[in-house]
């Protein structure tokens, strides 16, 4: 535990250093300790970083014992610069969570943003084979419609993409690669006219269905409220076409595993936000000046409610920084009134504020493990192969000595 | 009509490397890596990682056309170190933050689970 408390405080200081020289050294010389000394000496070495000067980084080395091969001040390759992030989940639903990354860059939060988006896999309908349609919509439309319903895809990590798939052509009778659904629907005498949804769609495989029937079920069994408005809206699943007396729909269709890349209806994510959680400050010195007038204007003047008046002492506090939207408005409004840095306000680059929601294809939770997976796999798809890497570092041997 | 199919994006052609490194023939420790198939996801995660090693003297990735399904990702090293070291050694420390990653996260999930049990 204390060994990890350290790296991720050697982590953050390697993250400021790169805009200055001293501080990224010291990673490096906080790596080196963390080799040679015994880790009951690692807590005082951290105290050390604590505002430790840049200048006196080779007066360390020397004292590290000298791996860097002697010439200059740059360690040795090979060394790790790997940061341990921080997470601490606010919220966690079946398709919506909140959570804190901490002691990472935005680099990272943005890549699992966007594999969360465009490359989680997920399986949704590909291929429709129309039998009968005497609907108003004609069939391209229809088979769009079905696309667009989000299926149950938890079992989607572990298929196949049709197009890799050797068992099969991809023509849907493959249990590896595709589900195959049926629709059969007719509106016969009645005057009303017929709505099909997803929950006419039959599926093959009891796995993969379109969600609300998935939901429905597990109403049914968990036997839940039944004065859930919201539920009660669910069940009746999602409108494809309405059919008026006589009008028929019948079709096969076939699902298939995909990413959001290819087409946003395999996207398992309905939103996928972050933000940089805010610092805010107040001068309360400067804020003494204020009357109770100008703080109740100052606190009036941020389009959404950051601040607020306690009603007590009567003095500005910050009552939900994370409402900020960073529009400087608060800011503006200090420097009009003659005070400027009254309230300063930073964004903190090593921490964000993740809002994940999923269609429900598969869990919140599912989303952010499986878009840890995809990105560890995309990384180790651009590994340099054992041939490329031999023939450069012989050509940079030959050339660099 | 004429519009690439959108499996290209992601499916390298057969036939083709996936990474291929070009040393620079003008300085020495300076080269470039063209990752098919990859973007921005890739490609910025893998700058910022160089450049957290003070070796690396300049790391950057361009995407130069977006209809050519590429990234080139160009490196410069001090003489301690060389671009495919460099390159390695961010990859390696990209899928051990991860790898952390995914296990901070099982355990945040099942302290979050524990909480409200534990009862106030």
């Amino acid at each position: 535990m204390e060994e990890c408390n350290v790296e991720a405080l050697v982590g953050n200081d390697g993250d400021g250093g790169q805009a200055t020289k001293g501080g990224l050294e010291f990673t490096v010389e906080q790596y080196k300790l963390e080799l040679l000394e015994p880790y009951s000496l690692l807590l005082p070495s951290v105290v050390l970083v604590v505002g430790f000067p840049p200048k006196s980084k080779t007066l360390l080395f020397g004292g590290g014992g000298g791996g860097g091969g002697g010439s200059m001040d740059r360690p040795a390759a090979g060394a790790s610069y790997q940061r341990f992030p921080r997470v601490r989940i606010r919220e966690l639903k079946d398709d919506y969570a909140k959570f804190e990354l901490r002691d990472t860059d935005a680099s990272m939060a943005n890549a699992l943003r966007r594999v969360m988006i465009a490359e989680v896999p997920t399986v949704a309908i590909d291929l429709v084979e129309i039998e009968v349609n005497s609907s108003v919509l004609n069939d391209e439309f229809i088979a769009h419609r079905l696309g667009l319903i989000p299926l149950t895809s938890a079992a989607a990590m572990g298929m196949r993409f049709s197009r890799d798939c050797d068992a099969c052509d991809g023509d849907g009778s493959c249990e590896y690669c595709s589900v195959e659904f049926h629709l059969a629907a007719r509106a016969t005498d009645s005057d009303q006219t017929l709505e099909v949804t997803s929950n006419d769609l039959r599926s093959t495989d009891p796995k993969v269905c379109p969600v609300d029937q998935a939901r429905a079920y597990q109403h049914a069994l968990g036997g839940s409220e039944p004065f859930d408005t919201a539920a009660a809206a669910d069940q009746r699943g999602i409108l494809i076409v309405k059919l008026r007396r006589g009008q028929e729909l019948r079709l096969r269709a076939i699902a298939r595993k995909g990413i959001g890349k290819d087409h946003a209806k395999w996207s398992p994510a309905a939103t996928v936000t972050f933000m940089y959680e805010p610092e805010i400050r107040i001068n309360e010195e400067l804020m003494e000046t204020l009357t109770l007038d100008e703080k109740r204007s100052l606190v009036e003047s941020s389009p959404t409610k950051v601040f607020n008046i306690d009603p007590n002492t009567q003095q500005v506090v910050v009552e939900d920084p994370e409402a900020y939207t960073y529009d400087d408005e608060v800011i503006k409004k200090a420097d009009a009134m003659g005070k400027p840095g009254l309230i300063e306000i930073n964004a903190k680059e090593d921490s964000f504020i993740f809002t994940v929601e999923t269609t429900g294809a598969i869990t919140a939770y599912d989303l952010i493990m499986n878009a840890i997976t995809v990105l560890r796999q995309k990384l180790d798809g651009v590994r340099l192969q054992d041939d490329d890497g031999d023939l450069g570092e012989l050509g940079a041997h030959l050339v660099g000595g | 009509m004429n519009a690439p199919d959108r499996y290209e994006r992601f499916v390298v052609p057969e036939g083709t490397k996936k990474v291929s490194y070009e040393r620079d023939t003008k300085i020495v420790n300076a080269g470039s890596f063209t990752i098919e198939r990859e973007d921005h996801t890739i490609g910025n995660i893998l700058r910022m990682q160089l450049h957290r090693d003070p070796n690396v003297l300049f790391a950057g990735y361009k995407l130069p056309h977006p209809l050519q399904y590429k990234i080139i990702v160009r490196v410069h090293t001090a003489n301690q170190s060389t671009p495919t070291q460099a390159y390695t050694q961010a990859i390696n420390d990209l899928d051990k933050e991860l790898e952390n990653l995914k296990q901070a996260f099982e355990d945040e999930k099942n302290r979050y689970e524990e909480r409200p049990k534990q009862g106030y």
